[in-house]
């Protein structure tokens, strides 16, 4: 094979890849021109939590499947259930943010990018010492050592549990027989963490982690038939039940 | 006064309150008028000649004297009379009552005991007032405490533990059947304390029984009216039962003379250990201070507790300056059924505030779809799982119902009714929260549940949207003494943490508070913003009933404003839950006195229902009485016929110190036991409350019974007066009046004003 050949080959690789990274540096991540946020009017808001991601640049993870997913979700919740959920409008806010404490629900996309300042890292602590329930979602393989490294700075006495489908969440609202589910894309196990408030299992869970899962990319798609519909449904069905749970225990 | 009119009108005022006026002519009446004309006539023209020269005016007024005076000398002429019924010697018999209770032991009548003073009218032959009524009647002497003739009034050891003044009297005019009785005497301090006794009749009943009986009774009034230096716990407000855990109020009333503006500690022991105290600065000379106590009572059991202010020098009573209150700490679970139509923060925090206490449970029915439910709380699998309860004795377990966010429409019409049964009959506690389906929002406003709520609705139509005000709670006076708000330990700091609460929201067009509730909290919105009921109580039927209009009260957790570890929000739900089933009664439920004296009997009544709560006749009752000792006695219940599932009994203790009663019914197969109660046997102190002479019940037990109320030092005027009692046997008397020296006093003016006024005038 000739120089030459080499050179278009080499080109003919490049060339796209330059432009997809191009593309994607250049990419207009939904987080930094939000929606405006929900006014507070006692009905239930879909609350996501904003950080400042680890490494992220431009790509602020926190954002991902904004605003499609969680719009698809309050669709559901409020189709399937007695609830009365703000649907027009969702929220974006920090941990550190004052206004936060007035939705004890709150989910954060990409755990395995979480940073926190000071002023979040004293939020979070007191939203869940307060009753305050977080879902984490998005994140798998090596993304768990930053999301249990930041956990434990928040929180060191609150030890993160494997759960099991016999932990009453997963029969809030649907009787779920089983977690047997996998990642939309890289077809890992997913698994489903919790913390107890006092390490006590008889007490509540003050959130829950889908580790090697993304159930924000399901809804996100769910209208697309991008991802197998079972485990599009598994993962409403996991939402509204964390939703139910976390609003009445 | 008395002998002021007695010098001029010639007799007793009693006796022109008895009689009626006549005349006994010795020549006609006729005759001695027409004279009196002539005359008149006669001595006005000649009177009306020598004054020529005078006014008119002068001349009328010196006409009108003479006319005046003949007049009157006229009506001696006819010889007036008084027409009177008066006792006959010796035939006719005079009870005197003595009043016999510890409060004659006060020393306030010159430095002397009222038992002395009353000794002094009535202890023997000698006394004063026994010598004046012996002179014509037959005395007998009789005790307050005790049937039957005392022989010795000097032995009396005046130690009636109560006075139940009418009674005796009652008492006494039973014991003269058919003796001509001419009177009864009283010689008391005024008090009255058997009115609490069980079934006893109304001090307006005991009256009219004595007025019916045509009787006159004379008060005389032993003691001071007005004591110079005294403290008393005048009043002490304590819930009969609390649950474990809870912090008991305890409101004081305290009187005092003598010591205004001085600064004294109350406090409050159980068992002879201090849980409480306070200090309290009285207010002016005579004034009552109010005062707040809070006690913990972490363990169950009857809790006897004395509340005192400590004996200062110079009081004339050291008995009264403590009261004692009996309060049984029950250790139970408390069983709330909350209802919510959609799953919001509300449950999530109610039960988060509710998980901590042990006394309460709170099964929580959540409508979480249609036709679909989360239950939380339940004791087992099959509670509540066809929904809301549809039957009374389902409903009707629970001791208080929590109404969320839920239509009128998702209950039927009978389960509406069950609800507002459940408070008025069964005696349950209902709290309303507020919410998009809740009050009017919810389609309540034309349902029965409208009339249990303490808030008016204004009906809104289906199309109104609901938009969210904020509102901050402002805490009423009446609210920061309730004992649902008490958030904190001291008073102030109630206010102050009610004061600095975050706002909360609502989406209910709450309107004004009914007629008969109380508003706790009310919303203001915005800074100077109108206020409106947000947190209301009233009573209905035998239940209570609370409002609470705010849709997220749980943000008094949650708020950025509030400190983690803050326990506003946990307090207020414990504190509302616990106040709504405080007083709901049980299937079976004992009615016992807190206190007996020795020796009495201990009447007990107890109420009995079926699961239904209706009331039952015709089971077995039956209370276990156990002594201090431990000894054990089995006291059945009699039906008492005219009151529907109502029994009682009665025991006698042998032994002083607390009684537990154990009440069992049994009806068919069904057997219910109450919750224990407890009687405490203990000396009575009654005696020594209101202790300052109380003349007001002795005003109207003579006024009623046409008797008169003496003070002390007038007492032998009762046997001057009595003669003219109507009662017993009696003989009518027509007494000469012409002869009384007002008459001559009033001819003397009228002659002497006449003589005057011309004199005055310069005419002969």
């Amino acid at each position: 094979m000739t120089r030459r050949r080499w050179t278009l080959i080499t080109l003919l690789v490049a060339l796209p890849a330059l432009a997809l990274s191009a593309q994607r540096f250049n990419r207009v991540s939904p987080g930094e021109h939000p929606n405006p946020n929900a006014k507070y009017d006692g009905r239930f808001v879909f609350i996501r939590v904003k950080f400042e991601p680890l490494g992220g640049l431009r790509d602020l993870k926190w954002d991902h499947d904004y605003p499609v997913a969680e719009t698809h979700f309050l669709k559901i919740l409020e189709e399937v259930s007695s609830m009365h959920p703000q649907i027009a409008e969702t929220s974006i806010l920090g941990f550190g943010d004052p206004e936060l404490f007035k939705f004890p629900v709150a989910y954060v996309s990409e755990p395995g990018f979480w940073t926190m300042s000071p002023a979040e890292l004293t939020g979070v602590r007191a939203y869940v010492q307060k009753g305050g329930f977080i879902i984490f979602d998005d994140f798998s393989t090596r993304h768990w050592i930053n999301f249990e490294e930041k956990w434990r700075t928040a929180f060191p006495n609150l030890t993160l549990v494997k759960l099991d489908v016999s932990h009453p969440m997963f029969d809030s609202f649907y009787h779920i027989k089983t977690l047997d589910m996998t990642h939309p894309y890289f077809g890992l196990k997913s698994e489903f963490w919790g913390a107890y408030e006092d390490n006590d299992p008889k007490k509540r869970l003050v959130m829950v982690a889908n580790y090697n899962n993304d159930i924000g990319d399901y809804m996100e798609w769910s209208d697309q038939g991008l991802l197998p519909v079972p485990l599009t449904n598994e993962a409403y069905k996991l939402a509204v039940n964390y939703v139910v749970y976390a609003l009445t225990h | 006064m008395d002998a002021l009119v007695e010098f001029l009108f010639k007799y007793r005022p009693a006796a022109f309150a008895r009689g009626v006026l006549g005349v006994d002519p010795l020549i006609p009446a006729w005759l001695v008028a027409a004279a009196a004309v002539v005359i008149a006539a006669l001595g006005g023209w000649t009177l009306w000649r020598a004054a020529g020269s005078a006014s008119l005016r002068t001349r009328a007024g010196l006409g009108a004297l003479r006319v005046g005076a003949i007049a009157l000398l006229a009506w001696c002429l006819c010889r007036p009379v008084l027409v009177v019924a008066e006792s006959i010697d010796q035939r006719n018999v005079v009870a005197v009552l003595l009043d016999d209770s510890r409060s004659m032991r006060i020393a306030d009548v010159n430095g002397a005991s009222r038992a002395s003073a009353a000794l002094h009218l009535a202890g023997g032959p000698d006394s004063a007032l026994l010598r004046a009524l012996g002179a014509r009647y037959q005395v007998r002497v009789y005790r307050t405490s005790a049937a039957g003739r005392v022989a010795n009034a000097g032995s009396l050891a005046f130690d009636g533990a109560r006075t139940r003044l009418l009674g005796a009297v009652a008492r006494v005019e039973d014991e003269l059947v058919g003796a001509p009785l001419a009177g009864v005497v009283v010689l008391s301090d005024g008090a009255d304390n058997g009115g609490r006794d069980v079934g006893a009749p109304s001090t307006q009943d005991q009256l009219s029984t004595l007025r019916a009986r045509g009787v006159p009774v004379y008060t005389v009034g032993i003691g001071s009216a007005r004591f110079g230096k005294d403290i008393e716990v005048a009043q002490l407000e304590v819930p009969h039962h609390a649950l474990r855990n809870a912090t008991v109020l305890l409101d004081v009333q305290i009187a005092q003379r003598g010591f205004g503006g001085a600064t004294l500690p109350v406090v409050v022991e159980d068992s002879g250990r201090v849980v409480a105290s306070q200090q309290v600065t009285f207010p002016r000379d005579g004034e009552v201070a109010s005062v707040r106590l809070r006690v913990p009572v972490p363990e169950p059991g009857a809790r006897m507790w004395r509340v005192r202010v400590a004996v200062q020098p110079g009081e004339e009573v050291s008995e009264n300056n403590e009261r004692r209150a009996v309060v049984t700490v029950q250790d139970r679970h408390e069983k709330v059924l909350y209802v919510e139509g959609e799953p919001r923060p509300e449950i999530k925090f109610a039960r988060r505030a509710v998980e901590g206490d042990a006394q309460l449970q709170l099964v929580t029915l959540l409508r979480s779809a249609k036709d679909k439910y989360l239950r939380l709380g339940v004791d087992d699998s099959l509670e509540l799982v066809n929904g809301f309860p549809t039957t009374r004795a389902q409903l009707f377990g629970y001791r208080a119902i929590v109404l969320g966010s839920i239509e009128a429409s998702f209950f039927t019409g009978d389960q509406l009714r069950m609800m507002a049964d459940f408070v008025s009959e069964r005696g349950g506690g209902l709290l309303a929260l507020g919410g998009r389906a809740s009050f009017a929002e919810g389609g309540f406003a034309s349902t029965t549940l409208a009339d249990l709520l303490p808030i008016e609705m204004t009906p809104v139509s289906r199309g109104d949207s609901l938009r969210a005000t904020e509102i901050t709670a402002v805490a009423t006076p009446a609210g920061l003494r309730h004992p649902a708000l008490q958030v904190e330990g001291s008073d102030s700091a109630v206010a102050e943490r009610w004061r600095t609460l975050p706002p909360l929201t609502t989406v209910n067009a709450l309107g004004r508070a009914k007629a008969g509730a109380t508003v706790l909290l009310e919303g203001r919105t915005g800074e100077r913003g109108a206020l409106r009921p947000l947190l209301a109580f009233q009573r209905y039927g035998r239940g209570r009933v609370l409002a609470l209009g705010a849709q997220d009260d749980w943000l008094w957790q949650m708020h950025a404003d509030i400190a983690v570890d803050d326990s506003t929000h946990e307090r207020l739900w414990r504190q509302m839950l616990r106040w709504l089933v405080s007083d709901v009664p049980d299937r079976v439920e004992p009615l016992l006195p807190d206190e007996a004296g020795p020796g009495e009997a201990v009447v007990l009544r107890a109420i009995v229902r079926d699961s239904a709560f209706l009331k039952r006749n015709g089971a077995s009752v039956s209370a276990t009485v156990i002594s201090p000792s431990g000894a054990e006695q089995v006291v059945p219940f009699d039906w008492a016929v005219d009151r529907d599932g109502e029994y009682t009994a009665s025991f006698v203790p042998d032994t002083d110190g607390v009684h537990e009663v154990r009440v069992r019914a049994v009806a068919g197969r069904d057997t219910v036991k109450a919750a224990p109660g407890f009687v405490r046997v203990v000396e009575p102190i009654d005696e020594y409350f209101g202790a300052e002479r109380r003349d007001a019940l002795l005003a109207q037990l003579a006024s009623e019974t046409g008797g008169r109320r003496y003070e002390a030092d007038r007492a032998t005027d009762v046997a001057r007066d009595i003669v003219y009692s109507p009662s017993g046997s009696t003989q009518v008397r027509r007494l000469d009046i012409w002869d009384m020296p007002v008459v001559f006093v009033l001819l003397t003016m009228l002659l002497g004003g006449e003589w005057w006024w011309r004199r005055r005038r310069g005419l002969r």
